[in-house]
């Protein structure tokens, strides 16, 4: 039993009816094949799919209450801009832009890291930084599996320990280069590599789940040429050329004896017996019929987004509430975001035409993400990746004006006629780690269309990384003054308070966390459950912190390894080693 | 050469438009009337009534005045725009969580008031007229171009309060999304007249199957700027 139907649950369900075992998914949503949202010429339509969001969950059924501080009454957000979680088979896989890193070596190894490196009084106490409890190398062979899946373009810049030139010198070893040739460079991308190598810094192509061409992935599915149409991420896929779960993962699935997958299934409550510290099944509302269905299973795996995961365990009762007063509990700590930020630069004479873009058309330099920097004489941990991100130019959205440009009126149009093809935006894309005072628990007072209790989100910007996100946006506009741009926007990193209302990234991670203590995380380093052997739990909600990446390279490596886990358990209950 | 296409698109929309335009200008008439009764469409209003029609035609038309860029915002289709919206699941609230209890609190949590974006319109274009009868003596649609002008940048940075309603959130909450939506989305929507904006931008619209293009073109002017395909197109 399988809640959700987005990409780990399309992944670990790969490899579980590989081995003959049986699989019922639940998913909220509807099948996205077929509809007005992947086809010419509806697919190309910016209010619908961007602006009003029509892939994604809807607000008006479950949204999240939102307050800075656990000493202020939360709210719920009624229209959330800040991250969309998808709905549908595919689930936030099929509206992704497609960038799908391998993270650095030591990030499932943070605290280590830090600690060996700079000594024990590192890492602040309001910091709850810890290691996965697995490492990268036993992951790496999930990684290499997903990137031939999902036919992942690329430049390797780390193979088996060489550097390779051209690629990413910070990048963790890999057996191989990427399964296809790069994806083309931007001509954003060619002023941002000329700019970062007078720098002395290694521009590299990011990897992108877009596809630079015709490939057949080792299932026997296809994906055509990416067409850099510029209608990827909160877009359905209509060329079958973004690596998706609803394109790769479940046609194929479909095909196999021992898969279902029931849609407009809605998870109410995971059925827990905490005598036998076992999940029993779950109960789900058939939104076609209004029935409500006691499934009883083996097995439950939580494989939703992020929130959901974090909610259904609260919900259900599984596993103790975090309260970061009485520093109890585990359930809905460690939540984190990413720290964004950017700046805009216009060149004049430089057509840079942002309509020609891919989802993941991306020049990058890794040099101050992450611990990729000494951090000895700095106030902060983390960094982040710096890139030309240039994704598409649709024309509500993704239009940039200079500073001081009028917000109406003649002289404004004259702005969107003048700078339009000629500017871009170089992005700071960090790291956002743990704080005691960040985490997810049920909201007292409002509740979903089902009449249950909304997730609440305590969340904002903390110092450390407000002072990161100042010192890698001040290296951001070396790079751009480097670049000699006509005109420069304001150089400003991220500060608080969080804002709802402005689109981030869809990276919110945390809340059902891993680990080695059971003291100190949700699920294991194999994510079993530690109060229920036979539930599992998957997605960015298991990692401990969010890195200066995407986060979905190592989550769809850990719904690989978990398939292959979930299948051992079958076989032999019982605690996984 | 995508500015000689360009150029040639605007003086068709100036020729096709420029009646109506400088008529409402010249006269100092307003604005938003003159261009009304130019405006066969206009008596087709879904949602807006006709004292919210021609504040919402003065509006469009003060933010974007017909000039050598664009026609007025009226004959951009603007107006129409975003009446279809108010009308539509997005002025009914579709997709926004709408269950109480409604308390005030800090901005970045969101809009938290029991109103569709409809009647939060509605009640906004309300209040601005009385504060504008109240201050001006007039309308907000009968005041003069300038005026008016005047009257939406004192909304935009707060200087005109209403005792119920935040007209500053009003503004950047609704009034300008549905503008800039009304300008770039795709013309099928009823504004972007015959893609009057993306002409402007450069922006070419469908069906964008680039994977050629992106390195012929790549750091050089695109031909297809000049002449944007919408939906329409190809519906």
């Amino acid at each position: 039993m399988v809640v959700g139907g987005g990409l780990c649950a399309g992944l670990l369900t790969r490899q579980l009816t590989a081995q003959g075992i049986d699989v019922v998914v639940l998913e909220r949503g509807v099948e996205h094949r077929g509809g007005a949202e992947a086809r010419v010429p509806s697919q190309r339509d910016e209010l619908r799919w961007a602006q009003r969001q029509g892939n994604m969950q809807n607000w008006q059924r479950e949204t999240y209450t939102l307050r800075h501080s656990r000493h202020e009454e939360s709210l719920p957000v009624r229209w959330m801009e800040a991250f969309l979680p998808g709905e549908g088979v595919g689930g936030a896989g099929s509206h992704w832009n497609g960038v799908a890193w391998r993270w650095s070596e030591y990030d499932p190894m943070l605290r280590t890291r830090y600690e060996s490196r700079y000594g024990k009084k590192v890492v602040p106490a309001d910091m709850p930084l810890q290691d996965w409890g697995t490492t990268y190398a036993e992951l790496e062979p999930y990684h290499d599996l997903f990137e031939k899946l999902f036919g992942l373009s690329g430049k390797a810049g780390n193979i088996a320990g060489t550097i390779q030139p051209g690629g990413n010198p910070f990048e963790a070893p890999r057996r191989g280069d990427y399964p296809q040739a790069p994806l083309e460079i931007t001509e954003a991308g060619i002023i941002f590599k000329a700019a970062a190598e007078t720098l002395g810094l290694k521009p590299f192509p990011g990897p992108a789940a877009n596809s630079s061409g015709d490939y057949l992935n080792p299932d026997g599915q296809r994906l055509g040429r990416c067409q850099y149409c510029g209608h990827c991420e909160r877009f359905v896929c209509e060329a079958h050329a973004k690596g998706t779960p609803d394109r790769l993962l479940y046609p194929m699935l479909k095909t196999r004896k021992g898969f279902e997958i029931r849609t407009r299934a809605q998870v109410l409550h995971i059925d827990y017996d905490g005598g036998a510290k076992r999940a029993t099944g779950v109960r789900y509302l058939d939104l076609n019929s209004g029935e409500e269905y006691e499934q009883p299973a083996d097995v439950v795996v939580l494989a939703a987004f992020t929130m959901t995961n974090t909610r259904l365990l609260l919900l259900s009762g599984v596993g103790a509430a975090y309260d970061p007063a009485a520093r109890r509990g585990v359930v809905g700590k460690n939540f984190c975001y990413q720290t964004t930020s950017g700046v805009s630069v216009f060149f004049r004479d430089r057509w840079i035409n942002p309509f020609l873009a891919a989802g993941a058309t991306s020049t990058v330099v890794d040099e101050f993400n992450n611990d990729n920097f000494d951090h000895a004489a700095l106030p902060f941990r983390g960094g982040a990746s710096i890139d030309a991100a240039v994704s598409n130019g649709r024309p509500i959205r993704g239009r940039r004006t200079p500073p001081g440009s009028p917000r109406w009126g003649t002289a404004w149009k004259q702005a969107q006629a003048d700078w339009y093809a000629h500017s871009f935006s170089v992005a700071a894309q960090g790291s956002c780690y743990p704080h005691r005072e960040n985490y997810l628990d049920l909201d007292p007072d409002y509740t979903d269309a089902y009449g249950l209790p909304l997730l609440r989100v305590t969340f904002d910007f903390r110092d450390n990384e407000v002072k990161m996100s100042r010192w890698v946006t001040q290296k951001v506009a070396e790079i751009c003054k480097t670049m000699a741009p006509d005109i420069m926007g304001p150089v400003a990193g991220r500060e608080g308070p969080f804002d709802s209302r402005q689109y981030q990234t869809t990276h919110v991670t945390g809340g059902t966390i891993m680990g080695a203590d059971p003291a100190s995380s949700v699920v294991s380093p194999h994510l079993q459950h530690w109060d229920a052997e036979n539930l599992f739990v998957v997605g960015a909600s298991v990692y401990p912190h969010n890195s200066g990446y995407n986060p979905t390279g190592p989550l769809a490596a850990l719904a690989l390894r978990l398939g292959d886990d979930v299948a051992r358990y079958v076989v032999r209950p019982g605690k996984l080693a | 050469m995508v500015d000689n296409k360009t150029h040639t698109g605007r003086r068709n929309f100036l020729l096709q438009a420029g009646l109506a335009g400088v008529a409402s200008v010249a006269s100092a008439v307003p604005a938003a009337v003159g261009a009304a009764a130019a405006n066969p469409a206009a008596d087709t209003y879904h949602s807006l009534g006709p004292d919210e029609a021609a504040f919402i035609e003065a509006l469009v038309n003060i933010m974007c005045p017909a000039d050598k860029l664009s026609p007025s915002g009226v004959d951009c289709g603007l107006a129409i725009y975003i009446d279809r919206q108010l009308a539509g699941p997005y002025g009914k609230g579709d997709g926004r969580y709408q269950r109480g209890p409604y308390r005030h609190g800090k901005p970045q949590l969101g809009l938290q008031l029991p109103l569709t974006p409809e009647q939060f319109c509605k009640a906004g274009i309300a209040a601005v007229d009385a504060a504008c009868v109240r201050d001006r003596g007039a309308p907000f649609a009968a005041l003069k171009v300038a005026e008016a002008d005047a009257v939406l940048v004192d909304i935009a940075d707060g200087r005109v309060t209403d005792e119920r309603l935040s007209l500053s959130s009003w503004f950047t909450d609704i009034v300008y999304p549905l503008f800039v939506e009304a300008c770039f989305a795709d013309p099928m929507y009823g504004g972007n007249r015959n893609a009057v904006f993306w002409k402007m931008i450069g922006y070419p619209g469908l069906p964008a199957n680039h994977a050629i293009d992106m390195v012929r073109y790549r750091g050089k002017p695109y031909p297809g700027a000049g002449s944007p395909k919408s939906i329409g197109d190809f519906s």
